[in-house]
């Protein structure tokens, strides 16, 4: 019995190469993902450059987000599988073998299936994880050499992986089989979606409640942080948060369930009857199809928005490293006091090209309440007495060229409307300096987000520029404090790594009071590049791991709309026979195939980036300075990969409809 | 006038080895407003026949012309064309689209052509008005009886105007009433439109109702018969006779 069972197997396998391929894709993919992935974290040259702790943790946590989408792949395409085979599984059945023998069949088929696919996805990951490695390390900007590592660990890993989800997927089988009666088994296939049926009015209501759902999350998104709203607690914001998630993918699902069928509906009923081959081959297949597949696109629509928005965002906050890193350190070099002058002389013996602002930092005493927005004037317990910075604008010169200050005048900088909280101040108003002689007042021309003056006080909250003369009398004025700061900018961009390291031999910190005199603090000479590259070591793992991961979910995400596409076409062949034996050729009805792609893509991927756009908008302050240029860049690679798929299914299409008489 | 002319019509199926030959050198004429019928028993090669007479499938050799268009020489694009322009089609299992109510189903063949919507509201109420099926517009397929299928797939075949309308067993999924009736729509549009029809099938009654039946065996057309002057029940018997020397039995069906 064995060796005919084995026989049978083997034959049957032959047969269905067609159905296996997708799913053996599918377990490659998987296997190979996962394992060039546990490898990074035992890669030589990873492990040598990230180090252990916060890095390495970082990776595992990605390991185990991966593991879940490959779970979620690898069940997903079991039972597209399954669902493909059931008439023959039926039919074995009927021919009078017992459940557990077409259990043992189907396990026995499983497990060469896997076999084979852990051997090959072990194999390519082995080869794309050094791939991945060089990625990693060219975003983290070192140049180190990478290998080709075998490791024992990920092996080991992904073996007990895959065999556990092996032998999920066999029992999930085998109770299927059980359950499943010889009747249905035998008709799955058959059954259409969704038999044709009226559209009423309740379906009507419900499909415009979608819409309106999604509109009204949209709209809570933009108004999430809106920052003079007094109201604005923690919980507020969560609850706001939690609406906003509801309202958009409850929305959606509403969208794909009711309005799209009953807008295309209405579309339909225009037509009078009179419909082209290509409004049959798009309209009416979709509008009928909606209800089962309105869960599958609903998912792939939020996976889509998740996984845009997470990578969007992580884009962002990578992308801004380099203003970020100029915002906290305006100069190539900047140093405090007298700390770095070691440093100078050792760029001059170096022959090291810069220019040199020095800049009398002035510490002195100040009520904004004036300056304050409207709102926020009016309530009396915020404490608007502080102490700012001044500089005198002749000392920024080169940072502001164009600024032309009278007397009497002000111009801010360095503001951070998003941390000043209740402090939020306006321009063309007047500040009050307090000074030995009394309140004087400047009025303030501009108020400007730019950092472009070193801030010495850890508090980091804006600096004034002031009129030449007007500082001068600040800075003659006893109660005031100053502080000197050099700020070096390099003239040759070429020569940058050899200041670095010079830079790295002559680190030293001198400890200098706070103007309150109480407490002191440490600076050092500070370097913009090493504070970009510290940012970047931090960043550059999150964009890769987001990004390992999003790729993850794009293809799965891809491959489950192309599978889904792929059993459409052989559900509706029946249909491109008739139109062919009628006389449509396969061009006219691939142009009618081409616009219902349109949708089935199109539409879950617009919807997913309306979705991520609104959500990434909502909250982007809080990882960069620049939205448009990362949240384009991500986007567009994101509808090309995307793109990839649908091109995939079209052409399975065509051959079907070829096919087809 | 001839309207579709056979010559040595071969088809051979499989490859090589495991061969075996189902029309063996065929030649047919229709003459134009000819309603035949074509008969035989099962692995005669009717439908074969019939599906390569309406180019569904292609001859192994042999030509074949309709309405002097030669078949052999048209390329699959053209070959669409001609179908959709010149043959009609009626399927045993209706073959109607079930996402779209009968009215849409009639509407695909004209939905292609530069046929104006108001000619083709005109030519849909015409031919379903003939066909009695013009208060079941706008249902689905799975809202209606399998004979008012068979009428709506069969107003699909004539509303082009086609020349010639090939029938794979129209009646063979229909109880003996709506084949009768279907039948006599077909023969009442045969004889008042001189719409030419060329219609397989293994039922005598359905036979009847044509004005010649030819008998296929074995890929050969074995024998012929015409209606002429003759009633429907004299040519049943006739008919009856026929079959049960061609099976040699009397109960092939």
């Amino acid at each position: 019995m064995a060796m005919t069972l084995n026989q049978l197997v083997l034959r049957s396998m032959r047969k269905n190469i067609k159905n296996y391929y997708l799913y053996v894709f599918a377990l490659v993919f998987s296997v190979t993902l996962y394992y060039s992935f546990v490898t990074l974290q035992y890669n030589p040259a990873i492990v040598k450059e990230i180090g252990s702790g916060m890095s390495s943790a970082a990776l595992k946590a990605g390991s185990y987000l991966l593991l879940f989408i490959v779970i979620f792949f690898v069940l997903y395409a079991n039972k597209l599988f399954m669902n493909r085979r059931s008439k023959e599984i039926g039919l074995y059945q009927l021919v009078g073998m017992s459940k557990g023998l077409v259990t043992r069949l189907i396990a026995i088929e499983n497990i060469i299936l896997w076999l084979g696919s852990i051997i090959l996805g072990v194999l390519m990951g082995f080869v794309t994880s050094r791939v991945f490695a060089m990625i990693l390390l060219k975003i983290l900007e070192k140049d180190a050499f990478v290998e080709l590592t075998f490791s024992l660990e990920a092996l080991l890993m992904t073996v007990i992986v895959f065999l556990l989800l092996l032998i999920v997927v066999i029992l999930q089988t085998a109770i299927r089989i059980r359950r499943v009666s010889l009747l249905t088994l035998i008709t799955t296939t058959g059954v259409a979606d969704e038999k044709v049926k009226k559209f009423n009015a309740f379906h009507m209501f419900l499909g415009f409640i979608g819409l309106a759902f999604i509109g009204y999350g949209y709209y809570l998104s933009t108004s999430l942080l809106d920052l003079s709203n007094p109201d604005l607690t923690p919980n507020m914001l969560l609850f706001k948060m939690v609406s906003i998630l509801i309202l958009t993918v409850g929305g959606t699902y509403f969208v794909f369930r009711f309005s799209v069928a009953f807008i295309l509906n209405l579309v339909r009923k225009s037509k009078k009857g009179l419909m082209s081959v290509q409004d049959v081959l798009s309209l009416s297949t979709i509008m009928h199809r909606m209800k089962s597949s309105a869960m599958s696109l609903t998912t792939i629509t939020i996976l889509s928005a998740t996984t845009l928005g997470i990578l969007t965002l992580s884009y962002i906050s990578y992308y801004s490293v380099d203003t970020v890193a100029e915002e906290a350190i305006p100069y190539d070099y900047v140093m405090y006091e007298d700390t770095g002058f070691d440093l100078i002389e050792e760029f001059d013996k170096e022959e090291i090209q810069y220019t040199r602002d020095d800049i009398d930092l002035l510490a002195v005493e100040a009520d904004v309440r004036s300056l304050l927005v409207k709102d926020a004037a009016l309530n009396n317990d915020i404490s608007t007495r502080l102490t700012i910075q001044v500089v005198s604008q002749k000392d920024i010169q080169s940072k502001l060229p164009n600024l032309q200050l009278k007397e009497g005048q002000g111009y801010i900088v360095g503001y951070d409307s998003l941390r000043a909280e209740n402090i939020r101040i306006e321009a063309q108003k007047p500040i009050q300096f307090i000074t030995s002689t009394g309140t004087e007042e400047v009025f303030i021309t501009e108020v400007s987000e730019e950092y472009m003056v070193p801030n010495y006080h850890s508090y980091g909250f804006f600096t004034v520029v002031l009129e030449d003369s007007y500082f001068q009398k600040l800075l003659n004025d006893p109660l005031n404090e100053n502080q000197m700061v050099v700020g070096m900018e390099l003239q040759e961009v070429s020569q940058l790594k050899k200041a670095e390291k010079i830079f790295e031999a002559n680190k030293v910190s001198v400890e200098i009071p706070y103007p309150s005199g109480i407490a002191t603090k440490t600076v050092s000479v500070e370097s913009q590049e090493s504070y970009r590259l510290d940012l970047l070591n931090e960043l550059g793992l999150t964009i890769f791991i987001t990004g390992f991961l999003g790729l993850a979910f794009l293809i799965t995400t891809g491959s489950i709309l192309y599978f889904k596409q792929m059993s459409e076409a052989d559900e509706e062949k029946a249909t491109y026979t008739i139109l062919r034996k009628i006389g449509f050729t396969t061009n006219e009805i691939m142009k009618g195939i081409h616009r219902k792609q349109l949708f089935n893509f199109g539409f879950p991927l617009a919807i997913g980036l309306a979705h991520s756009y609104f959500a990434v908008k909502s909250g982007w302050v809080f990882f960069g300075t620049e939205l448009v240029a990362p949240l384009l860049i991500t986007m567009g690679v994101y509808i090309i990969l995307y793109s990839i798929f649908a091109i995939l299914s079209a052409g399975y299409y065509r051959k079907v409809v070829e096919d087809a008489l | 006038m001839v309207i579709l002319r056979g010559r040595k019509i071969k088809k051979v199926f499989g490859k090589k080895t495991n061969t075996q030959e189902v029309l063996k050198d065929i030649d047919l004429e229709v003459r134009e407003g000819e309603f035949v019928g074509i008969m035989g028993p099962s692995g005669s090669g009717k439908t074969t026949l019939l599906n390569v007479l309406a180019s569904i499938d292609k001859v192994t050799s042999g030509t074949i012309e309709i309405n002097n268009f030669n078949l052999q020489k048209m390329k699959e694009q053209r070959l669409s064309q001609f179908r959709r322009e010149q043959l009609g089609f009626i399927f045993q299992d209706y073959n109607l689209l079930d996402t779209l109510t009968v009215k849409e189903n009639i509407y695909l063949p004209l939905s292609v052509g530069k046929t104006p919507k108001t000619v083709s509201e005109k030519k849909i109420k015409e031919i379903t008005d003939l066909l009695g099926i013009n208060d079941i517009l706008n249902k689905y397929p799975n809202e209606i009886s399998g004979g008012q299928k068979q009428r709506t797939s069969a107003a699909r075949a004539l509303v082009g105007s086609p020349s010639i309308v090939f029938a794979d067993e129209p009646t063979g999924a229909l109880d003996s009433k709506s084949a009768t009736a279907l039948l006599s729509n077909l023969e009442k549009i045969n004889k008042e439109k001189k719409v030419t029809i060329m219609m397989v099938t293994h039922d005598s009654v359905a036979a009847s109702f044509c004005s010649r039946v030819l008998f296929l065996k074995d890929g050969q057309i074995y024998s012929e018969l015409y209606k002429g002057e003759k009633d429907r029940k004299q040519f049943y018997h006739e008919i009856m006779n026929t079959q049960s020397v061609l099976s040699g039995d009397g109960y092939d069906a």
